[in-house]
């Protein structure tokens, strides 16, 4: 312990509080936020590169996901520690508590839908253009067999009742955000051990809430894509991407801060091993484990209701964009971050946290984007459908995908840094900052 | 500081005079602090027979030691990628193909239609690995920790120490043993007692 108080760690606002002309990595988010939703909307309106409305919509859904998955990682993240009573954790806190700021505004990148779905854009865009329930009619003229099994979930999939769901999600996201945020952020200036008391008691139930409405979301948003099918193991999936985000978005913080020169002697390389420790659990083993494990029972029962949500994803360009997941995500991170040392350098964490989220933005694209064929029950074989389908294209190299992406992150960056310069870097007069401050791997 | 012992040697009467082989000294310090600053000057003194005795984890300890990095995490590597792939060939061989091996016996593969699957299903395989990998991975990290360990070990000549009984309470030890190519008697006394502990005690074999 010779270590810990040998040398005394700076808590002055030189290294804890963010400087001035770091906001201007702000204005650069914004600028992304501005460009990218622009330019993108703009592809969408002309339909360059062959952009038709409905390809538009689903990559707005994959942005719109990209982003808020990282912010619910965040928030994941905040609960949790205080859920555990965790220590080594306080140095690392206030990255994730950022992130999970951004759920107060973030359900204004949804009110595009709304406009979908209530107004309408014409030809331009309908709601059924995303989520094909929400015109039964058209669903019936088109795909009768579709139509019968969509009309016995009504009583869940209708509209009234899903915008209702859409509004109790945002709501219990940004309360939840909101009361972390502001309690750690109280507890800067009063020092008052009772806030932290306040957070452990109230995070379990915010751990209920947190896995109720992300596994609806994924059902609602996601799931109800392909309204036929269904996967009880969805929503754990879409939690898997969830922490990947968070995680590796709270990573590209810590090292920008820790880049900056700020937390010098605050956030080791402990610290961030820990955190490469957490990406590698949640985002290659357990991301792998669960889609695995939602793939192996359809695969294995063989009922076509359910492996045509599976067929979609195995023609055409789908079916190589599959593999390229399963290594990206999965087989290659795994390899590379398994032993101790990538976790504990910031250039190879780093490069972790970058491959890690743009392989959670290939996952996003291949859940949202692939359509079931229409005529699958009049197949036999699978051969028979692969070849029917053999020129499906992903689509996945049209501009608009990327811009609409990096709109949505950027417009969590510069919402991220701006709860950043909002208080201080550290909860400074957190009870456990002396053990985080301690804290060693054995 | 307190006083410094060196116990007298223990004979038994009726044995000869001849005092049993040493084992080596052990230091005692009372906080882990005076430990560890004591434990990076033995290290520097170039020993390498030594030890330090603690009742609960000192972190940053491995380090003031010099301790090397274990190459157990290699190993239960190897060992876990054995078990992906010999699960792997087990099922294969099993299931999927069907020449004839010698294990012991002759043994024949036998392809077996199971739910209209083909023959060579990998999704069906991959639990059988994944749980194989583990068991593999995790029967290698314990007997590695038993061997590198030297455990099970019944009996070790500290227990003759009465003072040594503390290191399981509220007491910090370092032993240097009398087979370290440095060590000196008179000598190696002589620093430990440099390094401002409790007590140096002689422990014999």
């Amino acid at each position: 312990m010779a270590h810990a108080t040998g040398h005394a760690v700076d808590l002055g606002a030189k290294n804890i509080e963010l400087p001035a002309p770091a906001l201007g990595m702000r204005n650069i988010g914004l600028g992304l936020a501005v460009v990218g939703l622009g330019g993108g909307a703009a592809i969408g309106y002309t339909g360059a590169f062959g952009t038709e409305p409905a390809h538009f919509w689903r990559a707005y859904l994959v942005a719109f996901l990209f982003g808020l998955t990282m912010c619910l990682g965040g928030l994941f993240f905040v609960f949790v520690q205080h859920l555990t009573r965790a220590g080594w954790s306080v140095a690392v806190r206030r990255p994730a508590e950022a992130l999970a700021a951004n759920l107060r505004w973030y359900w204004i990148l949804f009110i595009p839908f709304v406009v979908l779905w209530f107004v309408g854009f014409g030809d331009m865009g309908r709601a059924n253009m995303v989520w094909m329930w929400a015109d039964m009619e058209t669903l019936k003229a088109n795909n009768p067999e579709e139509a019968y099994v969509v009309a016995k979930k009504v009583a869940f999939l209708n509209p009234t009742f899903f915008w209702i769901r859409a509004a109790v999600y945002f709501a219990v996201w940004a309360l939840l955000a909101h009361f972390f945020v502001s309690n750690s952020r109280a507890q800067d200036s009063t020092g008052d051990i009772r806030l932290s008391e306040r957070m452990q008691k109230w995070s379990g139930p915010a751990a209920i809430l947190f896995g109720l409405t992300t596994t609806f979301a994924a059902f609602d948003w996601i799931m109800s894509l392909s309204p036929a099918w269904f996967s009880t193991m969805f929503g754990v999936y879409f939690f898997c991407g969830c922490a990947t985000a968070g995680f590796s978005a709270m990573i590209l913080v810590t090292l920008r801060l820790r880049s900056l020169g700020l937390l010098e002697g605050i956030v080791t390389a402990e610290h961030m091993q820990d955190l490469g420790k957490l990406l590698f659990a949640f985002g290659m083993v357990f991301w792998a484990y669960i889609a695995f494990s939602q793939y192996m029972l359809i695969w294995y029962a063989n009922i076509p209701e359910e492996t045509g949500w599976f067929l979609a994803r195995q023609v055409g360009g789908w079916g190589p964009m599959s593999f390229v997941l399963l290594f990206g995500h999965f087989v290659i991170p795994f390899v590379a971050l398994i032993s101790k040392w990538p976790k504990r350098f910031a250039i190879s964490l780093g490069a972790a946290a970058v491959w890690m989220l743009a392989f959670h933005f290939v996952d996003l694209y291949w859940l949202v984007m692939p359509e079931i064929p229409h005529d699958l029950a009049t197949f036999e074989t699978y051969r028979q459908a692969s070849d029917k389908y053999a020129d499906t294209a992903t689509h996945f190299g049209n501009p608009v995908n990327f811009l609409l992406a990096l709109g949505a992150f950027g417009a969590v960056a510069a919402g991220t840094i701006t709860a950043l310069s909002r208080s201080s870097l550290v909860p400074k007069r957190d009870p456990r900052l002396g053990e985080s401050l301690r804290f060693e791997n054995m | 500081m307190a006083t410094i012992v060196t116990s007298p040697t223990e004979t038994k009467p009726g044995q000869p005079a001849n005092p049993a082989k040493l084992y080596g000294l052990i230091a005692e310090f009372e906080t882990p602090g005076d430990l560890m600053a004591a434990a990076e000057k033995v290290r520097d003194a170039g020993y390498k027979w030594w030890d330090c005795h603690t009742p609960f984890p000192v972190h940053g300890l491995d380090k003031a030691m010099g301790i090397k990095r274990t190459i157990l995490p290699v190993l239960v590597f190897g060992a876990g990628a054995t078990g992906t792939f010999a699960a792997f060939l087990l099922q294969a061989f099993t299931n999927s193909w069907d020449f004839t091996i010698w294990a012991g016996v002759w043994v024949t593969g036998y392809p077996y239609l199971i739910s209209g699957k083909p023959a060579m299903s990998l999704p069906a395989f991959i639990p059988v690995m994944f749980e194989v990998t583990i068991l593999f991975a995790a029967l290698t990290t314990v007997s590695m920790m038993f061997l590198f360990n030297g455990l099970p070990q019944l009996y070790h000549p500290l227990f003759r120490s009465n003072r040594f009984r503390r290191a399981s309470n509220d007491r910090f030890f370092i032993s240097i043993e009398a087979r370290d190519p440095k060590f000196l008697p008179r000598k190696t006394e002589e620093f430990l007692k440099s390094l401002d502990p409790v007590a140096v005690e002689a422990v014999e074999d």
